[in-house]
């Protein structure tokens, strides 16, 4: 089940709402696991067994480290947890990519394997593993209660598109919270947003790219719209899921970190990372970089260090060749950034932005490719090696059909709303901004709701990952 | 206050639109859309395990909710007026005109077809008297202004392919008044110049053309409900003479026996009026007609309201729909004997021809 759609909106959030508010306190958390396992099945059915199996493997490895602290058993759980875990994952998202290569490297003929990959094993693995982790380091108590840890697996906000909760960020907030209208409304103001992100702007640029994907005679601008739509596709659409998985843990008294922080803004790569899909970069800032020295262990080992992390950043993103050239990419950006640019872009502020925006757009040009040979004509194109002409109607057609979505696209990628509540959240003001934003977020939902209803293109970009 | 607020609209909104969906009753049939709307599923075990129940529940919950055209309509208002979308699911209006965008040109299928008419020709219609001819889409007399397939291209390849046989050029005789405001097909009574046209170029004779007009003005075409906007309805002629009315029909899909089938009108589909609508194969007798000259249209459903103009002209003529019939059938129905030929299919056909069941 997806957030943006009627199925979601109109039957089970308003079912578990009313029940939700309506049952006493203790039973909140059963009610949200219960709610969250169902959300898992309407969209996987049987992979819901892997679901319960990682929570229940990961609840009795908590158990047993915690038990057994201090003594070699429990390294030798904290060791099968890591194995398990990373092997769940291994098996559903990469054998047959290995499968694959191997078949290539070695002209061997080993059968590929028939598997469906669950969605959201890697955001929840994730999950489970930084709570490994964290209860092995004696950063977070180990949870005695299987309900709540199960539920903190696999609460339906961010179980399939993130962002990655940590166990020690909610494990407050999963033995007591609070629900006030306060906290619901600006929860559902948030989820208005992040739907109407998905939903108007990144759908819609969806189907742009889809349209110009279809160009029998393609140009040079066909191929720059390409290259910009997809980066704010991407944006939005993630960003988008954020936000609902934000906006619907306030609903319910959860507090979750930000995700994103208008990563198109950012002035080098550094900074860009520091704003793109902040629960996954600090994971393995957290869990791979640091543990491995980070940069105090000298030049080459810090090096070395990034390039394991982006390696992994890239690979986590998916078993191709693309999304581990995408990692590595922006691994060598950084470390030339770290020791040759840093300086540069710091008193050049205009440049390092355009730098930035330039580098990132090249970069979800190879994260959207489905070969290596699509990456190499898709950027000959775009730099003019191709013999294309510059424009043609069909491309100029789409570019006005969609020139407004676009260029809300843009706007939208930039801090322009919080800027416009800075403005209104002052005493003179105050009215008139709440008035906008209580017309506004319930205009958005009834738009929304038509464009859901007539809806013909709806994918969640991150749900493959 | 405010988050008070936003609150409470946002429970009615949500709780209310729940209930609703709860407590209205289910539709069969949408009118505006002209289509069947999904039912609720059957929940079986191995639906459950595989997801397919809830694929089934999503089309459903769309399909059946509350107020659906106005929310139709409230997002194709939007695409149009506040997003600036020159067209709303590939569908614009000019002049009144609902207009489908057809886009991109389909190379392979367009070659596809001119090999499926070649293997056509070459298994029934050697030898014998072979016209085609190729029905514009509607968008082919829009403006420039909309995005078009390369008719010019479409139509120099199908000439190349199937030069062979007699070509009869239909595109200056037609203009976007010729097609109906809400639908795809062209209408029957400003078939005049066409009709025309066919005659003198494959020699027959149409003289009674003193025809009694029956309206229909409450039609509402294949794009009506498509294009999601409030349109006004279309208005619906059928000519019948005396030839017309005493002609005999027979459809080997249906009991139908006469040219029009009025019951029709009003239906999901108002234009199957012509012959019944889609059907594999129709025969159309002209019972005052002494000759033995006899005509087969390999066709789509254009032909369906163009054919009643051309019985006159013939002892029978027999419409043949690919898209419901095996060619390797035809021998099981008809027998080839110099009857002459038409094969007249519009550009929307030829541009995704792995419809025509020929191979």
């Amino acid at each position: 089940m997806v957030f943006s759609s009627i199925t979601f909106l109109y039957y089970f959030l308003p079912i578990v709402l009313i029940i939700y508010f309506i049952i006493p306190n203790k039973f909140k958390n059963l009610c949200l696991l219960i709610s969250s396992l169902f959300f898992y099945f309407y969209g996987e059915g049987k992979f819901l067994i892997i679901l319960l199996l990682s929570c229940l493997m990961n609840f009795i490895y908590g158990l047993l480290i915690d038990k057994y602290r201090n003594k070699k058993l429990a390294k030798i759980v904290f060791i099968t947890a890591i194995v398990t875990n990373i092997g769940l994952l291994m098996y559903f998202k990469y054998l047959n990519f290995f499968i694959d290569n191997i078949n290539n490297i070695f002209n061997t003929n080993i059968p590929f394997l028939n598997i469906v990959m669950p969605i959201g094993i890697s955001f929840f693995t994730f999950q489970t593993l930084s709570y490994v982790v964290d209860v092995y380091t004696n950063k977070v108590k180990a949870s005695k209660n299987l309900i709540d840890f199960c539920t903190y697996v696999s609460l339906f906000f961010q179980l399939i598109a993130g962002p990655i909760v940590r166990y020690s960020d909610i494990d407050d907030e999963l033995k007591k919270r609070k629900c006030s209208f306060d906290e619901f409304g600006s929860g559902v103001i948030r989820f208005i947003i992040g739907l109407a992100k998905k939903v108007l702007i990144a759908n819609e640029l969806g189907s742009l790219v889809s349209l110009l994907g279809n160009i029998p005679d393609k140009a040079i601008l066909t191929y720059l719209i390409i290259a910009v739509s997809e980066t704010l596709q991407i944006y939005f659409d993630f960003s988008g899921y954020s936000d609902m998985a934000i906006g619907l843990g306030k609903m319910f008294g959860f507090h979750f970190l930000e995700n994103f922080n208008y990563p198109f803004i950012a002035k080098s790569i550094t900074d860009f990372w520091r704003r793109w899909h902040i629960s996954l970069s600090s994971f393995f800032r957290d869990y791979v970089y640091i543990p491995l020295g980070g940069s105090r262990k000298g030049i080459l080992k810090h090096i070395r260090n990034i390039f394991i992390v982006w390696f992994l950043t890239g690979f986590w993103h998916g078993a191709a060749w693309n999304f581990i050239i995408w990692g590595v990419y922006f691994g060598i950006l950084l470390i030339i950034e770290k020791y040759l640019l840093k300086d540069f872009l710091d008193k050049h502020r205009i440049f390092s932005h355009i730098y930035t925006l330039f580098l990132v757009l090249i970069s979800f040009i190879i994260f959207n490719s489905e070969s290596l040979s699509e990456i190499v004509v898709f950027l000959k194109s775009i730099f003019g090696f191709n013999n294309l002409p510059f424009s043609n109607f069909s491309t100029i057609y789409y570019l006005r059909s969609y020139l407004v979505v676009l260029l809300c696209g843009i706007i939208f990628a930039t801090p322009v709303v919080k800027y416009w509540q800075k403005i209104f959240s002052k005493p003179k003001l105050r009215y008139i901004g709440s008035f906008l934003e209580i017309s506004g977020s319930m205009l958005l939902l009834i738009i929304i709701t038509a464009f859901l209803i007539d809806a013909s293109f709806n994918p969640f970009l991150y749900f493959r990952f | 206050m405010k988050n008070k607020i936003i609150t409470i609209l946002f429970i009615i909104i949500v709780c209310g639109l729940f209930l609703l969906n709860i407590i209205v009753k289910d539709i069969d049939i949408s009118d505006s859309e002209r289509r069947y709307l999904t039912k609720f599923p059957d929940i079986t075990l191995s639906g459950l395990l595989d997801a397919s129940v809830f694929a089934s529940i999503e089309d459903y919950s769309s399909d059946q909710f509350v107020w659906r055209d106005y929310f139709r309509g409230l997002k194709a208002w939007v695409q149009y007026n506040i997003l600036g979308k020159l067209d709303n699911n590939n569908l614009f209006i000019e002049d009144g005109q609902i207009i489908k965008i057809d886009y991109p040109l389909n190379i392979n299928k367009v070659n596809t077809f001119i090999d499926k008419m070649n293997l056509l020709y070459n298994t029934y219609l050697k030898d014998m008297n072979v016209y085609y001819s190729i029905i514009p889409d509607k968008n082919y007399y829009s403006s420039n202004k909309y995005l078009k397939i390369d008719y010019d291209l479409l139509f120099s390849m199908v000439n190349q392919g199937l030069d062979y046989m007699e070509y009869i050029d239909l595109t200056d005789k037609l203009e976007l008044s010729n097609y109906y405001y809400t639908d795809i097909h062209w209408k029957q009574e400003t078939l005049d110049e066409i009709v025309d046209l066919l005659s003198s170029s494959m020699g027959f004779k149409i003289k009674d053309k003193d025809y009694k007009r029956h309206e229909f003005t409450e039609f509402k075409g294949t794009y009506y409900g498509q294009i999601g906007l409030k349109v006004p309805f279309d208005k619906l002629t059928y000519l019948t003479n005396d030839i017309i009315d005493a002609a005999s029909v027979y459809d080997i899909e249906s009991k139908l026996n006469t040219v029009y089938e009025e019951s029709s009108l009003g239906k999901m589909d108002s234009y199957d009026v012509f012959l019944g609508g889609s059907s594999a194969l129709i025969e159309i007798t002209n019972n005052s007609n002494t000759s033995k000259k006899e005509l087969i249209i390999f066709r789509d459903s254009f032909s369906s309201s163009l054919a009643p103009l051309l019985i006159e002209g013939y002892k029978k003529i027999t419409l043949v729909d690919l898209r419901y019939m095996n060619m390797n059938l035809l021998s099981d129905y008809i027998t080839f004997d110099n009857q002459d030929i038409l094969i007249l299919y519009n550009t929307s056909i030829i541009n995704s021809s792995d419809m025509l069941k020929i191979f």
